[in-house]
Parts: structure tokens; C-alpha cells; sequence
């Protein structure tokens, strides 16, 4: 009788616990998007060019329908190679080729704000990311490398959507956009600033 | 559960690996021979190069290698061809050719500096005997190297141009530099090279010319 008991006791918070997490989609999602990014200010000073070498990834766990906490890292590169110029400098003039590169690879926490309930067609949200990047500074003078690496501080709100591929679908597409900001002082540049396209997938799994 | 748990070792594993190998260009693969040489001048602001008349160059370049002590001497078809090409960029900007004993305003020295096992730092002025300031006239003389002149870290192959004021001698002989130019990266030892790399150091030197 006893064991009948704990059976149908068992049984009942079972269904119990079922009712508690009838979600959508369950809570934990794994997602990877490609990145394009735009240097801004000083960045663009140093390198000019737009960014198509870049990726990000992360866990994400929803903790109740709306609001979510992760981790996320990524690599973007930022390259520019300036045609033969002088340089004047305190060692002399230089006559060189420069290209002037900078490998950021992220690693921060976030927390994310979803402006609708998980069982609409569109889902748009809110993030922010904070956390530390790494900054890999190499400037060539023809083939002469200054290179510095260090960890900066990195911030990073964002909006996004994200559209599953079904109502319940544990499978969505993700777009969204980023600024990044950093206070990294390094040469040109006076701090670390860019604007970051994202887009890809994002699966919740069990 | 132990399945997401392998799924989410591997995709972290994946992204760290990612992260760091990246997928970025690199500068090296993506740069020709001639992009990847520096031209490196430098001057004495204090000289008048408007106050010079003559010139007289080496009639051999000397090679400094760190696997001897003491530089060579040598006259390849290279330094035949930084003799030529020197010598026409001077008379370009005005400068006369004379012969080493018609006492010329500006001495013209040419050294090739093979480094190319160890790093050592290159000591402007170490002739190794080669050009003392006895050769322009100056016998007991030293090469006074203004304090704008910079030892750059020596790893490869490099060619420097060096002019010595020879009109305003100093104290006890001692010749000071008034320019020099130094050539660094890849095909720097290539004559074919050589004409516009002359021309490069000349173009980015207005200020040396007596016109």
C-alpha cells in the first residue's frame, strides 16, 4: 500500500511539474549567427572598412517566458590596408605599406528581454551583453609587425527578432543589431566602437 | 540529458576553437614584395643641404654580417647598380661628382648589412675599417651620429645609404651624418629593386637638393 502511495504520489508531481514547465519551446537554446560590423569614431579612423569576417554564439536560458540569461563569445576581424604613403615619426619618415588589423573575440554574459509571449510568429526582443573582449592589435608596416594583445571591457545592448519556423518550433531565425563599445586605447584608436548585423539560427533544445 | 550535455561540451569546444583560430585575413599572404619593404629616412635638421657643392661615393659597398666581426668589401652587380643609381639621384638634386681627393662637400657611403641568422642591433658608424674617416681625408676622425638617429633591431637582409658632411669637419676630424636612408623587407637585395628605391628615398627627401 505504502509503495502504491509513493507511486501515485510520484506520478502526480510528475504531471505536476509538466503543467509548471508547459512551454513552448523548452528554456535552454544554443544559437550562431554570421556578423557583419562597421568600425565607428576611431575604429574607423584606424581601419576603415566594413567587417564581412565575423561570427558570434551563444546559450541562452529562459527563465520565464520573457526574460532570458546567457553567455555568448564570436570573432570579428577588422582589416584595411592603406596604399604606400610616407609617415613621418620621431625615428624619421617611413615609407611604407600599412595594414592595420584587429581580431576582437568576445566573451559576455547576457541578459535578454523578449517583448512578446514565445507562441507568436514574430518574437522581438532586447539584450545586453557585458563582459570582457579580446583585443588582437597588429599594425604593419610592410611586412614589420607593432602587435598588442590584451582583455578589454565590452558592452553590448541589442535588438533582435526572432522568427520560428513553426508555432512550436524549437528552431528559429535570428536578425538583430549591435553596438559595441569599449574603452580600448590603443595607437589610433581612443576606444572601440562598432556596429555589428547579425543573422542566423537559434535552436532550443532538451 | 546526457546527450545535451555532449551537445553543449562540443559546440563550446567548437566556438573556443573558432574563436581563436578565427577565420581572419592574413596581412603576410596578402602583400607582394614591394609592399612589404619599408624605406626609412632620416636627416640632421640643423644641416644646409643648400650649402653643399660636391659629392664623392664609395667605389665599393661594404657588407656588414654578423657571422664576422669585420665588414667585406664587395662590388656585385647589385652594388654596381646603387653606385650608378645614388650617383645619378645626387647629381638630379644639383650635387656635382668629384673624385674622393678633390676634397668634396658630402661623402656618400653604401653598406649592405646581412643579418640574417640572429637578431643583433646595428650600430650606426661600425664600418669595421672600411670607411673610416681616414678614406675622406680625415685620418683619426670619428663618425659623429646626431641624437635623431635610431638602432633599429636587425633581422634580415638591409641597405643603408649614409652622406657625411665632409666641408665642416668637428673637433679632432670627427665627420658627422647628415642623412641616411635604410631599406628594409623582401627583394631588398634584388638590383632590380635598387632604381626605385633610390628614387623612393630621394622622393621623400625634398629638403636634400642644393637647387
Amino acid at each position: 500500500m505504502k509503495k502504491i502511495k509513493y507511486w501515485m504520489l510520484m506520478f502526480a508531481s510528475c504531471f505536476a511539474a509538466q503543467a509548471v514547465s508547459a512551454q513552448v519551446r523548452p528554456p535552454l537554446s544554443f544559437d550562431i549567427n554570421y556578423s557583419v560590423a562597421s568600425p565607428l569614431s576611431s575604429l574607423k579612423d584606424y581601419s576603415n572598412k566594413t567587417s564581412f569576417r565575423g561570427w558570434s554564439a551563444g546559450l541562452q536560458y529562459m527563465l520565464n517566458d520573457q526574460l532570458s540569461v546567457g553567455l555568448r563569445t564570436g570573432f570579428q576581424d577588422f582589416y584595411e590596408k592603406v596604399p604606400r604613403a610616407v609617415y613621418p615619426d620621431k625615428l624619421g619618415d617611413v615609407s611604407a605599406v600599412q595594414t592595420r588589423t584587429l581580431r576582437v573575440v568576445p566573451i559576455q554574459a547576457t541578459v535578454g528581454w523578449a517583448f512578446t509571449k514565445p507562441d507568436k510568429a514574430i518574437i522581438p526582443y532586447a539584450n545586453v551583453g557585458v563582459g570582457v573582449a579580446n583585443m588582437d592589435y597588429e599594425k604593419y608596416w610592410g611586412q614589420f609587425v607593432e602587435s598588442d594583445n590584451s582583455w578589454q571591457f565590452l558592452v553590448t545592448p541589442e535588438i533582435g527578432i526572432n522568427v520560428p519556423f513553426g508555432k512550436a518550433s524549437p528552431l528559429m531565425f535570428n536578425a538583430n543589431v549591435r553596438y559595441n563599445y569599449s574603452p580600448y586605447k590603443m595607437g589610433d584608436i581612443t576606444n572601440y566602437q562598432s556596429l555589428q548585423y547579425s543573422a542566423g539560427l537559434k535552436f532550443h533544445i532538451n | 540529458m546526457k546527450r545535451t550535455i555532449y551537445l553543449l561540451s562540443s559546440i563550446a569546444a567548437f566556438a573556443a576553437m573558432m574563436s581563436f583560430s578565427g577565420c581572419s585575413k592574413d596581412p603576410l599572404k596578402d602583400m607582394t614584395p614591394e609592399e612589404s619593404r619599408i624605406y626609412i629616412t632620416n636627416h640632421d635638421t640643423q644641416a644646409n643641404f643648400k650649402s653643399y657643392a660636391t659629392f664623392s661615393i664609395v667605389d665599393s659597398v661594404a657588407v656588414l654580417s654578423n657571422r664576422s666581426d669585420t665588414s667585406k668589401k664587395a662590388l656585385t652587380d647589385y652594388d654596381k647598380q646603387l653606385i650608378a643609381s645614388v650617383t645619378a639621384a645626387m647629381q638630379a638634386r644639383g650635387y656635382t661628382l668629384v673624385n674622393k681627393n678633390a676634397k668634396p662637400d658630402l661623402g656618400v657611403a653604401l653598406t649592405r648589412i646581412d643579418n640574417s641568422f640572429t637578431n643583433i642591433s646595428w650600430n650606426p658608424g661600425y664600418w669595421g675599417g672600411i670607411w673610416d674617416p681616414g678614406y675622406w681625408g680625415y685620418p683619426g676622425g670619428g663618425w659623429y651620429w646626431p641624437s635623431y638617429y635610431v638602432v633599429y633591431q636587425v633581422s634580415e637582409r638591409q641597405t643603408a645609404i649614409d652622406l657625411f658632411d665632409l666641408k665642416n669637419p668637428g673637433p679632432n676630424n670627427q665627420i658627422t651624418a647628415v642623412w641616411n636612408a635604410l631599406w628594409r623587407g623582401t627583394g631588398v637585395w634584388t638590383t632590380s629593386n635598387v632604381s626605385s628605391m633610390v628614387q623612393a628615398s630621394f622622393d621623400q627627401s625634398p629638403y636634400l637638393t642644393n637647387k
